[in-house]
């Protein structure tokens, strides 16, 4: 399936005196999941919405295949989405609910039972939608994502209400629809809930980028540091920032030696006979790096222009902004799924500028 | 447009709100056919026959009445729905073109409008007959009052279902929107028609419910129609001109103002 791409350029959106999208820039590549991430209230579900044109942008475009949602010629059968789980009258039963989207769309009816038997709704078809639990509803608006066969899943949130099973589903669902070539675009305010979906995060917070590229970019940027409790603190970091190390003192008597393995730092206090009265390893996780950059990065200043290095996350260096827009082919151009860093600037875990914020 | 009607009809009656409102409309139409009966004698109760062409515009009137009252409210069912529920964010992601969307569910009221007003008659139909034959009265003399303003009903219910298609587009909450409807047409209306009759001697015909009069030949709106207040109504065509600038006027407003609003 060659599906277009999802292409949102300087997006912004003003409610009133609250900015919820502030010039937001990425792409999306056919045939990958990619995780639309941030805390609540980051500005996805707007961005989201302005994709689908359920809400106008204030400035900026949000396209599929270089398509304003409203001008595609058949946007049922082209884009599916799911973005909320209340989206339902209460008394109309499931099958009547697909019926009238496939009513709407020109779609043939037998696609409402495959759909109903691709999301495990056959024997509650039936029932009254009032009757469902968030799971099932979760469930339904995925039957009516799928109803027309798109090219392109916009999904808000859609594990939301699942149960571990229903996620688990969900997860060899969307690996499965990318590897027909589908373009899925996927949010979350949870990235390790999602990181086992997902091939590529947008992570944005305040409305603004933070990071665009493939999730194994994030991964290595995950590290560890040892905590030492030690009465000779500043001996200590002077012996491993000699080492190479990056000292950072936590507490009196406390210091934190970044990207130091127990097997490198161990010989290092032996060697030069250093008093310690305990240490421990400390790994930061995918979710901590995650929370550092939407919100370390997400106060007010940081908007206003690229962060100085000193404010940055520990983890956050090497990652690179990818609030770029597409090359020549195009926006959105359709193309086979690439490889991971196949975007410029997206794959190198080499040292690169900082988060790009336009100002 | 013929695949976004079928979709809109049929989530209207996947619904209970618009059999809600037709079994009321029913309801209220047979009780108003009782009444008529009931005070057929010039208002003193008593049961029987109506015996003079008024008494017969009274009787098949008052079945209309109800019918004419209920009408906007099916409208406002219709979009505020979607609304209340959030189910417009669905029928927009299937077809995004508001205009389209909009100019369906119009489409879609005028059906069941169309539907109300012959479930109306039909009710009219199977209780008057019986009622006036039972009493000795003339069924062709009902024929001959009914028929002629038939098409001028079918008319006021689909254009009435419009208009308040138009106040629910405009108002958005359902609960507001059926109270609007409702006071327009049983407080609202009534006063500015008396108010303008008494000081100013000016028949304000132009209004729904007295645009509906004058499509219906003068037999629905109770008292009003029966000429205590206003005896000169619009001529049927100019009456629903007026209904169709209600109906349209208010949907088109409702349009440019807030249907095309972020859905949220």
């Amino acid at each position: 399936m060659a599906a277009p791409g999802v292409d949102v350029r300087s997006l912004t959106k003003r409610f009133r005196r609250v900015t919820a999208v502030r010039d937001l820039s990425f792409t999306v590549q056919p045939g990958r999941v990619t995780g639309f991430l941030g805390p609540n209230g980051a500005g996805k579900t707007t961005t989201l919405r302005i994709l689908l044109d359920l809400v106008s942008a204030t400035s900026g475009s949000a396209t599929i295949g270089g398509v304003r949602y409203r001008d595609l010629p058949q946007p049922a059968r082209q884009v599916g989405a799911v973005l909320e789980a209340t989206s339902f009258h209460p008394s109309r039963r499931a099958r009547a609910h697909l019926t009238m989207m496939a009513l709407a769309a020109g779609i043939e009816q037998s696609r409402v039972d495959q759909v109903l038997a691709v999301v495990g709704l056959t024997e509650d078809a039936h029932r009254k939608v009032g009757g469902y639990s968030l799971g099932m509803r979760q469930r339904l608006q995925l039957a009516g994502a799928l109803l027309g066969d798109p090219g392109v899943l916009v999904l808000d949130e859609p594990s939301n209400g699942l149960d571990p099973q229903g996620i688990a589903w969900l997860r060899e669902l969307l690996r499965y629809l990318a590897r027909e070539g589908r373009t899925i675009l996927v949010s979350s305010h949870l990235l390790a809930e999602m990181a086992q979906t997902i091939d590529d995060v947008v992570i944005v917070s305040q409305g603004t980028l933070r990071v665009q590229g493939p999730l194994s970019l994030l991964t290595a940027q995950t590290h560890s540091s040892m905590r030492v409790r030690t009465p000779e603190a500043q001996r200590l970091a002077g012996i491993v920032a000699q080492a190479g190390f990056t000292p950072r003192p936590e507490a009196p008597g406390v210091v934190l030696v970044d990207g130091a393995s127990p097997e490198q730092l161990g010989p290092l206090l032996a060697a030069h006979q250093v008093v310690v009265y305990e240490v421990t390893q400390r790994t930061q996780d995918l979710e901590s790096l995650f929370l550092q950059l939407t919100t370390t990065l997400g106060a007010p200043a940081a908007a206003q222009g690229p962060p100085p290095a000193a404010a940055r996350p520990p983890g956050a260096p090497g990652i690179p902004a990818a609030a770029r827009p597409p090359g020549p082919g195009g926006p959105g151009a359709p193309g086979p799924p690439g490889p991971p860093g196949a975007t410029a600037g997206m794959g190198s875990p080499a040292p690169s500028p900082p988060p790009e914020v336009r100002p | 447009m013929t695949r976004l009607l079928r979709a809109e009809l049929y989530k209207i009656r996947t619904t209970p709100g618009p059999w809600v409102c037709l079994a009321v409309t029913l309801l209220l139409t047979a009780l108003g056919i009782v009444l008529s009966f009931l005070v057929a004698d010039r208002g003193t109760v008593h049961f029987g026959a109506p015996t003079t062409t008024h008494d017969l515009r009274n009787l098949v009137g008052a079945g209309f009445t109800a019918g004419t009252v209920m009408a906007p409210v099916l409208g406002v069912l219709v979009i505020t729905t979607e609304y209340r529920h959030k189910v417009l964010t669905t029928t927009l992601l299937v077809n995004p073109r508001r205009s389209q969307v909009l100019t369906a569910k119009v489409l879609a009221s005028i059906v069941w409008g169309l539907l109300l007003c012959l479930g109306s008659l039909a009710l009219v139909a199977a209780m008057g007959v019986p009622l006036l034959v039972s009493q000795g009265g003339s069924v062709s003399h009902l024929l001959d009052q009914v028929g002629p303003v038939v098409p001028g009903l079918l008319g006021a219910y689909a254009l009435l279902c419009v208009y308040g298609l138009g106040i629910g587009v405009l108002v958005r909450n359902q609960i507001a929107g059926v109270i609007l409807s409702l006071g327009i047409s049983l407080v609202l209306e009534p006063i500015v028609v008396a108010l303008f009759s008494a000081l100013v001697h000016w028949d304000v015909n132009w209004l729904p419910s007295r645009a509906t009069q004058a499509i219906a030949g003068g037999l629905t709106g109770g008292r009003a129609g029966a000429g205590v207040i206003g005896t000169a109504l619009l001529s049927w065509w100019l009456g629903a001109l007026a209904l169709i600038a209600w109906g349209l006027g208010l949907a088109l407003v409702g349009y440019f103002t807030t249907f095309r609003r972020d859905v949220s």
